[in-house]
């Protein structure tokens, strides 16, 4: 059998985010100092670090040093990330004016999908927007029924890990701490590009205020 | 009380119940549909205040009283309103308390029995408005203000809240419980009101206001935080909308990678099967029993492969070709059937100046002998010469061997 420490380390290598929506028993295990600094030699042999995001709510693996080979698997990522920035975004503001507190999708929000269909279904505009969403690439959803392509969504979602579902025959999914971690990356580009989007947004709703 | 009085309150209430879906539909529209209801029934409402026209056009409206009683037996969520008007409740507690008491100095125990009754029902209001209003104060933030859609309504009914909870705070403040306990002297029952069960309520209520406004303020935070979002999103799109060229800068190249870009990637892969693993060999075992379905990966050529042709033809025979050693032993047979001579092995193997090793020699010869058929074996003697082991009897080593015809 394996340790509880061996079971978070394995997952750390497999490259999986812990947060405390997909396995909060790892997520206090590594809140404790004493117990990351365990796992941490562990991870330096193989040139890797335990790193965290989103205010210590999400923990992952990053390379130690970075070598040829790891600045490749970095660049690939990073383009794979950047692409799929947009995609990502429409469908959070999609999830965000179909339900009904107009609240944004943060780490632990439930999705439940039968509601958020009925309501996309009900409204022309979301189910264009759903349509959109579900052609980039990221999602390559090549079905033309509203169903498939939200169940195609929300597939690829758990597959990249943003979402869980925490009980097979239920379809409610869990928001995880990848979502958080994809609120960084935006503030981090927010911040570095200096695109102040904040004020973009809000000058944009002051305007059509006005009209 | 009077009789009079008993009977005006049993008729509005009757009346309340007799009406109770006019009232209700009153209540849930904010207004009463006039062409639905007779106007005798209407205006018997307004003469028992439970309905009243703020202005001469307007609809018919319920009473304010009416509407409380409703908002606080269904724990309605929309009742918004704190009565925080604690200063005036205490002032009349204070008045009662003077009336009760001077009523007793003076013996007229009747008088002080209806003060008192009407004091404890004064405190006893007091005590429950207070509880009333913290729990519309909780029950308004353990549903975070789910009667409001927008983040930015919510803002709003925060603020409100906080505004209401920083007024009952200020309010609570008018408890001078020094005060109190002095105007009660030394009689029992009054201390038991003025001072226990107000003090009591008192501290309950001051407690769970403060966890109010800290919860208050906690969400005020989150909605902050959502509305940040929200704009940080709607404002990633409006950019990518007005610039859809825009990529940002490659991160991953810089000397510094920031850590938000720095993920390893995956290396873990499942281990494979030990079959040298005595420990496994059980559970190795069980899983190969339960496999239904071996998928063994047929060879694609035997299917595709014509078949052969059938090759009838007599067979060659074959010659086994025999060792030059056995050959050796056989002309040293011949030759002693030639000869009809005994001759010895090494002798013969000298003569013929072999080469093999004398051992394997003599060895073919005793196997060759041995290898006859019993028929043969009979024209044949053969004579191992040889010494017994010095030490170990029983033991016999060979030297040589004689063939000799018999």
């Amino acid at each position: 059998m394996m340790s509880e420490a061996g079971r978070i380390l394995s997952q750390l290598l497999e490259g999986k985010f812990i947060c405390q929506v997909t396995d909060e028993e790892a997520w206090r295990f590594l809140k404790r100092r004493e117990n990351a600094d365990t796992l941490e030699p562990h991870l330096n042999m193989l040139n890797r670090t335990l790193a965290s995001s989103a205010e210590g709510e999400v923990f992952f693996a990053a390379y130690l040093t970075l070598g040829e080979a790891e600045r490749k698997t970095l660049l690939n990522q990073f383009q794979e990330t950047t692409s799929s920035l947009v995609p990502l975004v429409e469908w959070l503001i999609l999830v965000q004016q179909a339900g009904e507190a107009d609240v944004p999708v943060t780490m632990g929000s439930a999705i439940r999908l039968n509601e958020l269909q009925s309501v996309i279904e009900d409204t022309p505009a979301y189910a264009e927007q759903l349509e959109k969403i579900s052609r980039y690439r990221l999602f390559n959803s090549t079905s033309v029924n509203l169903d498939g392509q939200l169940k195609q969504v929300f597939k690829r979602l758990t597959d990249l890990g943003y979402l869980v579902k925490p009980n097979t025959d239920k379809q409610i999914y869990l928001a995880t701490g990848r979502i958080e971690h994809l609120y960084d990356v935006i503030k981090f580009i927010d911040e570095t590009e200096s695109l102040s989007l904040s004020e973009q947004a809000e000058a944009a709703i002051s305007q059509g205020s006005l009209i | 009380m009077s009789q009079a009085l008993i009977q005006a309150g049993s008729k509005l209430l009757n009346a309340l119940g007799r009406h109770s879906d006019l009232i209700m539909q009153a209540y849930v529209s904010g207004h009463v549909n006039e062409q639905e209801y007779s106007k005798k029934v209407l205006e018997q409402l307004v003469q028992l205040q439970v309905l009243w026209r703020p202005e001469p056009q307007s609809p018919l409206r319920l009473k304010a009283a009416v509407r409380t009683l409703l908002e606080g037996s269904l724990q309605d969520e929309r009742n918004r309103t704190i009565n925080a008007n604690i200063g005036a409740s205490l002032a009349s507690l204070k008045t009662l308390t003077e009336h009760y008491k001077e009523a007793l100095h003076y013996n007229r125990f009747n008088e002080a029995h209806a003060h008192m009754s009407d004091l404890t029902e004064h405190v006893y209001q007091l005590t429950e408005s207070l509880a009333n209003s913290v729990r519309v104060m909780f029950s308004r933030i353990n549903n975070e203000f789910g009667y409001v859609s927008s983040v930015e309504a919510k803002i709003r009914e925060n603020e409100l809240a906080q505004s209401q909870v920083s007024e009952l705070l200020t309010q609570l403040e008018c408890f001078r419980f020094d005060e109190l306990s002095e105007l009660a002297g030394s009689n029992r029952e009054l201390r038991q009101l003025l001072v226990v069960a107000l003090q009591q309520n008192f501290s309950k209520a001051a407690q769970e206001l403060s966890v109010a406004q800290a919860r208050l303020l906690e969400l005020l935070g989150r909605f902050r935080e959502f509305q940040g979002r929200t704009r940080l999103l709607k404002g990633f799109l409006l950019h990518m909308e007005q610039q859809p060229d825009f990529t940002p800068g490659n991160y991953a190249n810089l000397s510094d990678v920031p850590v938000l870009f720095n993920q390893a990637g995956g290396m873990l892969n499942e281990a494979s099967a030990d079959v040298n693993n005595v420990e496994h060999e059980q559970d190795l075992q069980q899983l190969v029993g339960a496999l239904t379905d071996i998928h063994r990966r047929q060879p694609d050529a035997e299917k595709h492969q014509p078949a052969s042709e059938i090759d009838v033809s007599e067979q060659d025979t074959i010659s086994l070709e025999k060792a030059p050693v056995q050959l050796a032993v056989e002309a040293y047979f011949c030759q002693v059937i030639d000869s009809g001579q005994p001759c010895s092995a090494l002798t013969y193997y000298e003569a013929q100046q072999l080469d093999f090793d004398p051992e394997v020699w003599l060895y073919q010869v005793i196997g060759g002998y041995q290898a006859l058929n019993d028929q043969d074996k009979q024209y044949f003697a053969l004579d191992p010469t040889g010494e017994a082991h010095a030490i170990f009897n029983g033991n016999f080593y060979i030297n040589d061997i004689t063939l000799g015809l018999r």
